[in-house]
């Protein structure tokens, strides 16, 4: 507190002496900001090059490997969204959806219960949790897979119950940070009017801890969308492929067609893009709970 | 602070009001003050509804599983055939064939240069980023910035094939480089691999970095200044140190990431030329799935958690020292 107080005081005269015989300095500070405008350029260009070829070719009527003037044509992004193509779409649309709802509806439960909760043995329970969440997902996938083979569940709703649970430790901690910064008052005072445990959870703690919410379930549902190894093995059936592996097929097939590789990933990459956007406003918006218990 | 004084004076009172029969004292457990209480220190059977569905989940499709992978390591099963039904315990005979398996070292080299070349060249230029556009002009900022989020935001399947594209035979950069017919992904495929791994992960250390650097007070940096510090000592003594937890806690990420990163390497070269990309991950999926030696890419999968752990230790570690 002190310290911070006294800070300002030899800031305010520390800017006078360094400013006037600035000349020379500031020269020098000039040709620095050309020079990180410059090196951020070239890392700029370094990183836009890979994606040239992507756009390019989603757009050229008879693409190659290599970048070209395009022959103007929507034929590529047609096809990607028909037939087997639009089919794996779908199928991700349904595999990442249902993992998503399965992984968030029980994550805010738990977080909820951790949050609040008085729970015997809960400082062990999420350094479980947490631990969870770094383990390599590649070592869980023969067990599952040795599992599911079993049970003769190797389709796309078991695949998508396993997705969620790959993704419920982190969603358990990231809903669990939200409520806790959620004002006990606020929980009190439903309780006060006889508010049931499942009333206060959609009417209080689930409106004001939305964006936690959100923010999880968006994680969910990316990183069920990017997944390649886990449908890879888990899912047999062609026809139930999520797109991520579709696009690995087009690179084996027998006829490569580029510009059709390039439309379809393009678009596998629009909802994340998508999803990105969402979430960075819902936390520009910021988090404001402190009105809610004022007074 | 006021409900916290209420739930007191209410345990206080609550106090001498005998203590529900059958609820005895958890040994070892610290008891909270005796009696009921009527706030939530109390723990509620409801708890336990709320808890049960992600704790059976996580019990059985995730922590038994990696137990049983652990075992798995240790026995003859297969994918198919005979010992895909009878299988058994076989004690340390995966362990020796895995000590006498050149491609598992091969693998192990190869994931060690993969993961450590990814940590140097996310921080280093994800921090280079990070600094470079707090000083640049913003038109330049919201581009570059977003040019690189946009790389970190594309599936790995879609960052693979780019990258896969970009570096085969007449890619862009064969062409850029005058050489278009060189297959750069053929001749140099942990290096294309590696950068591609790169480029996707450093839009999440550039955000991280900084996030820290803005948040590291102004007045330090001032006064820094006022002692003539040269930029590399301002930037060895005062911008490193202070932001030393987040790159320990950036390295983890990326590490787990990059260990986790199967899809791009997958589309880019499968693990070849030969073995030349087969890192840890993709030998124990080889294994696994495509030799049909289900035991044995469980065991390749358990050294994958060990280096995990030894990673994890030393993270740990490192940003326990404070200076």
């Amino acid at each position: 507190m002190t310290a911070g107080v006294a800070a300002p005081a030899p800031q305010a005269p520390s800017g006078a002496p360094v400013q006037p015989p600035a000349n020379p300095a500031s020269r020098r500070s000039m040709s620095n900001k050309a020079i990180s405008n410059l090196l951020l350029t070239v890392f700029g260009v370094l990183f836009l090059l890979p994606m040239v070829w992507l756009v390019l070719a989603s757009l050229d009527a008879n693409a190659t490997w290599s970048v070209e003037i395009p022959h103007l044509t929507g034929a590529n992004f047609a096809a990607a969204l028909s037939g087997s193509d639009l089919q794996s779409l779908i199928n991700s649309i349904i595999l990442s959806g249902v993992s998503t709802a399965i992984a968030t509806v029980c994550g805010a439960l738990a977080a909820y219960a951790l949050s609040r909760r008085r729970i015997p043995w809960k400082g062990p329970l999420l350094l479980i949790v947490l631990f969870l969440t770094g383990v390599p997902l590649a070592i869980l996938i023969i067990p599952i897979f040795e599992l599911f083979s079993d049970l003769g569940w190797l389709s796309i709703l078991p695949c998508a119950l396993f997705l969620a649970v790959t993704t419920l430790p982190f969603e358990i901690y990231l809903i669990k940070n939200f409520i806790d910064a959620v004002p006990q008052d606020l929980e009190e005072a439903a309780r006060m009017e006889r508010a049931g445990t499942m009333q206060i959870l959609l009417k209080v703690i689930g409106p004001l801890a939305m964006p936690g919410i959100a923010a999880a379930a968006i994680f969910g549902f990316v990183t069920a969308w990017g997944s390649f190894l886990i449908p890879l093995v888990l899912i047999t059936s062609p026809n139930q492929q999520p797109g991520s592996i579709a696009i690995f097929g087009f690179i084996g097939a027998a006829h490569v067609q580029y510009g059709n590789i390039a439309a379809f990933s393009l678009i596998y990459a629009v909802p994340i893009f998508l999803l990105y956007a969402i979430s960075s406003r819902l936390f520009r918006g910021g988090f404001v709970l402190s009105g809610a218990v004022r007074g | 602070m006021s409900s916290q004084a209420n739930s007191v004076a209410m345990a206080g009172a609550a106090g001498p009001v005998p203590a529900a029969a059958g609820t005895g004292p958890r040994p070892g457990v610290p008891t909270p003050p005796a009696g009921k209480r009527a706030d939530r220190e109390r723990f509620q059977w409801s708890s336990l509804s709320l808890l049960a569905p992600s704790l059976v989940l996580l019990a059985v499709l995730f922590v038994i599983p990696v137990i049983y992978a652990f075992y798995l390591g240790f026995t003859n099963l297969e994918l198919v055939g005979p010992n895909a039904v009878t299988w058994h315990f076989t004690g340390t005979q995966n362990l020796q064939r895995l000590w006498s398996d050149p491609t598992f070292f091969l693998s192990l080299r190869l994931t060690l240069v993969f993961i450590i070349g990814s940590i140097v060249g996310v921080v280093v230029i994800g921090l280079a980023l990070a600094m470079l556009l707090q000083t640049a002009v913003a038109p330049l900022r919201i581009l570059v910035g977003g040019i690189v989020v946009i790389a970190w935001m594309m599936p790995a399947i879609t960052a693979g094939m780019t990258w896969y594209a970009s570096t085969t035979a007449s890619g862009t950069f064969g062409t850029l480089l005058g050489m278009p017919n060189s297959d750069f992904l053929h001749h140099e495929p942990l290096l294309i691999v590696t950068l591609a791994n790169v480029w996707s992960q450093t839009g999440f250390a550039m955000l991280v970095l900084g996030a820290a650097l803005r948040n590291i007070p102004r007045e330090v940096l001032e006064a820094a200044d006022m002692e003539d510090a040269s930029r590399w000592q301002r930037f060895r003594l005062i911008t490193l140190p202070l932001l030393r937890p987040t790159i320990v806690t950036t390295v983890l990420l990326i590490t787990l990431i990059s260990l986790a990163n199967f899809a791009l390497i997958y589309v880019m070269t499968q693990g070849g030329p030969g073995n030349a990309t087969n890192i840890l991950p993709l030998y124990s999926y080889q294994q696994a799935f495509e030799f049909n030696n289900l035991a044995y890419g469980a065991l390749v999968g358990n050294v994958m958690v060990l280096i995990c752990a030894i990673f994890g230790v030393i993270y740990v570690r490192a940003s326990r020292v404070r200076t």
